[in-house]
């Protein structure tokens, strides 16, 4: 807990911008809407990017694989894993539109993985890695991996010159070819100063809409958190901004400050809704990213999260697939919070629970039921000692409490840090085209027209 | 803001395609795409150079051989696949009846004229053949005469490099006894390419909103005639 004290005091005589957090982009409801194949029943696998310690098991990063189906003889047991042969900090993972591979990061070496998990998702193959993220574009930390058609847009949160926060976006092709790169903005815009900090990405199709949000750069995620929040001037170089751009120009029209560093980025998605909601690490408050009555985009802190003044660190955030509920993880307390978001101009929490001694992402199946948490921030800023637990959690959710069902000791079984989670199903009732029926044979849909 | 509604969105029951693959999930209702705002001007924006289209040989609907590259060449082209059994309310015959609204207005437009060009491909050569998709193509392909070419392939072997390429995934669902059926599950996406044969944009059913892809159609016409050289550039 000597950290902690630490770093309250750091926040109460530094400035806002105290210590930032990764986390982020994890579940079934926070998958890039609009690719296919979206599970809404029962996830069969949980798929965990986890970052490799060293004298632990073989010491890499790797894809560690569980089965999740209740009705599985290996449910809640890991059933696959792959390493990839070295540690470049494994962060986080996004499905490709047709969901059938996973680009994975990772945040130091800035690798790029890329997994089958569309053939075999009980077993998924690497079968590709990028690494010319740095030589193209000159960013580094690829972090976010958002699925637009036929392509992968990475949120990136450092640059390989300074190593500070002012980095971009980058496009590459399903087939893992550079396309494009887009800087951060970090002139004015309607009288809002840019900092070219970048983090979550989020695209609404419907409104030509992609919000960003800002962090930190690699020489503060990669640093020592004890030491770090001893640097006063280290600490002022977190993010404080937001951006709105327009997705198909991919032009930043619209900056937001939000200091404290907004992380995740939800969209409500039910029709007629027009806001997104984040959190800020810093300063512990929900901010609303909303259209008013005149039509603009304005952003505004709408509530607070656990006491700010404690600074229980926010992390990451889940969205309820109908937009009315939010789980958010707070890292320094080990708490999971549920805020009814009915209002979304006034979000109250209505449940609680300590959950480990650090909790970080937090990922829910689309109909709720299901909950799911792994422990790991970052490596250099992971609690010490006993507070170091390093697991995944599995919880039953019936709307008034969260029941264990299962856990992984990731420290246990010699994995490593576990970080970000995906799901996926196993697919059955299918075959390829190869096989399909002489032409004979009846039509089954029958003739369009 | 303007509000732009697919015409299928009425019918937004999805039955086989435009979802795919796994058994666990529940696809529910489709939703038909929105728009909720006014589209970029043509020509203020870039489209993004996605990836080249590799040549390949196939069939048209008059059974032919025809060189994929000279129908993604040449001419805006906006490409995408069907198969001509397809009842989704929001896969094939969606798709086709945007392209044909968005046919009539290129037809409008004097800029276009003979600029502009779509190609469908099918998914099933097993059974659609150039009679079956010359057939099919009749309600599209009218007077005044517009390029649409229905297109197939002479075998599955033929067509999966093609599907490949373009990262077009598809599936054949099976029935109880583990037999493929007819029914194809695949995720719709449509493919606008230049002149030069780069694919610019994709649009799978969320962003299959026909203002957009209208005025990206026109951006890429505004682009061809910037690169294009100029008279006095020929006689230098």
């Amino acid at each position: 807990m000597r950290i902690v004290h630490r770093l309250i005091l750091c926040i109460g005589v530094a400035t806002a911008f105290s210590v930032g957090t990764l986390a982020a982009y994890a579940d079934e409801t926070c998958n890039s809407p609009y690719m296919s194949g979206l599970i809404k029943g029962q996830e069969d696998f949980v798929h965990v990017w986890t970052l490799g310690v060293q004298g632990m098991g073989d010491g890499s990063d790797k894809l560690v694989t569980i089965a999740a189906n209740p009705t599985s003889k290996s449910y809640g047991k890991v059933i696959d894993k792959i390493s990839v042969g070295g540690r470049g900090e494994a962060h986080h993972m996004g499905f490709t539109d047709d969901r059938k591979y996973l680009w994975a990061g990772g945040l130091d070496d800035s690798k790029i993985y890329v997994f089958d998990v569309g053939t075999n998702p009980s077993h998924p193959k690497l079968v590709k890695t990028i690494v010319d993220l740095p030589v193209k574009t000159g960013y580094a930390g690829p972090h976010t991996f958002y699925a637009l058609p036929g392509r992968m847009l990475i949120g990136n949160l450092s640059n390989t010159a300074s190593k500070d926060g002012v980095t971009g976006m980058s496009v590459y092709n399903n087939k893992g070819d550079f396309i494009a790169k887009y800087p951060m903005p970090t002139g004015d815009i309607r009288q809002v100063k840019g900092d070219g900090y970048g983090y979550d990405i989020a695209v609404n199709p419907a409104k030509n809409a992609l919000l960003t949000s800002s962090f930190a750069g690699s020489n503060n995620y990669m640093r020592d958190l004890g030491e770090l929040i001893k640097d006063p001037e280290a600490m002022k170089h977190f993010g404080n901004t937001m951006v709105m751009w327009n997705l198909k120009s991919m032009q930043p029209e619209q900056i937001f400050a939000v200091p404290g560093a907004p992380l995740e980025i939800r969209w409500a998605l039910p029709e007629g809704q027009n806001w997104a909601i984040t959190a800020t690490a810093l300063t512990s408050q929900l901010w609303l990213v909303k259209r008013d009555a005149g039509g603009a985009w304005v952003a505004k802190d709408v509530a607070a999260i656990g006491d700010p003044a404690k600074t229980p660190l926010p992390v990451d955030i889940s969205i309820t697939a109908d937009a009315k509920g939010l789980w958010v993880n707070t890292f320094m307390d080990g708490t999971t919070h549920y805020f009814d978001l009915t209002d979304p101009e006034h979000p109250r929490q209505t449940y609680s629970k300590h959950t480990g001694s650090q909790v970080n992402m937090v990922s829910q199946s689309w109909d709720g039921r299901r909950v799911y948490i792994t422990s790991s921030l970052l490596s250099k800023w992971d609690k010490q000692g006993k507070d170091n637990e390093q697991f995944l959690r599995a919880f039953q959710w019936d709307g008034h409490d969260l029941t264990p069902a299962f856990e992984i000791d990731f420290s246990k079984e010699q994995l490593g840090r576990p970080h970000h989670m995906k799901f996926t199903a196993s697919p059955q009732r299918l075959a390829s085209l190869t096989d399909a029926p002489a032409a004979d044979a009846p039509a089954a849909a029958g003739p369009a027209r | 803001m303007p509000r732009w509604r697919g015409a299928a969105g009425a019918a937004a029951i999805v039955s086989c395609a435009a979802l795919s693959s796994f058994a666990t999930e529940d696809p529910g209702k489709a939703a038909a795409p929105r728009m909720e705002f006014v589209p970029l001007a043509p020509g203020s924006y870039t489209l993004q150079k996605i990836q080249h289209v590799a040549d390949a040989v196939l069939l048209d609907s008059t059974g032919h051989s025809v060189r994929l590259a000279a129908l993604t060449q040449g001419k805006i082209t906006l490409l995408t696949f069907f198969y001509t059994y397809c009842a989704d309310p929001l896969g094939c015959p969606f798709a086709h009846t945007t392209l044909a609204a968005l046919r009539d207005r290129v037809r409008r437009d004097p800029t276009l004229t003979g600029r502009v060009r779509f190609v469908s491909v099918s998914l099933d050569p097993t059974h659609d053949t150039p009679d079956a998709i010359a057939a099919y193509a009749g309600e599209f392909t009218g007077d005044p005469p517009f390029e649409w070419r229905f297109l197939t392939a002479r075998s599955v072997p033929q067509l999966l490099p093609v599907l490949a390429d373009f990262g077009q995934d598809v599936s054949v669902d099976v029935d109880e006894g583990g037999r493929a059926t007819r029914t194809l599950h695949h995720m719709l996406k449509m493919f606008l390419i230049d002149a030069r044969g780069e694919v610019r944009e994709i649009y799978t059913l969320a962003y299959i909103q026909p203002p957009v892809i209208f005025n990206d159609i026109k951006t890429l016409a505004l682009e061809a005639g910037r690169q294009a050289p100029s008279a006095a550039d020929n006689r230098r």
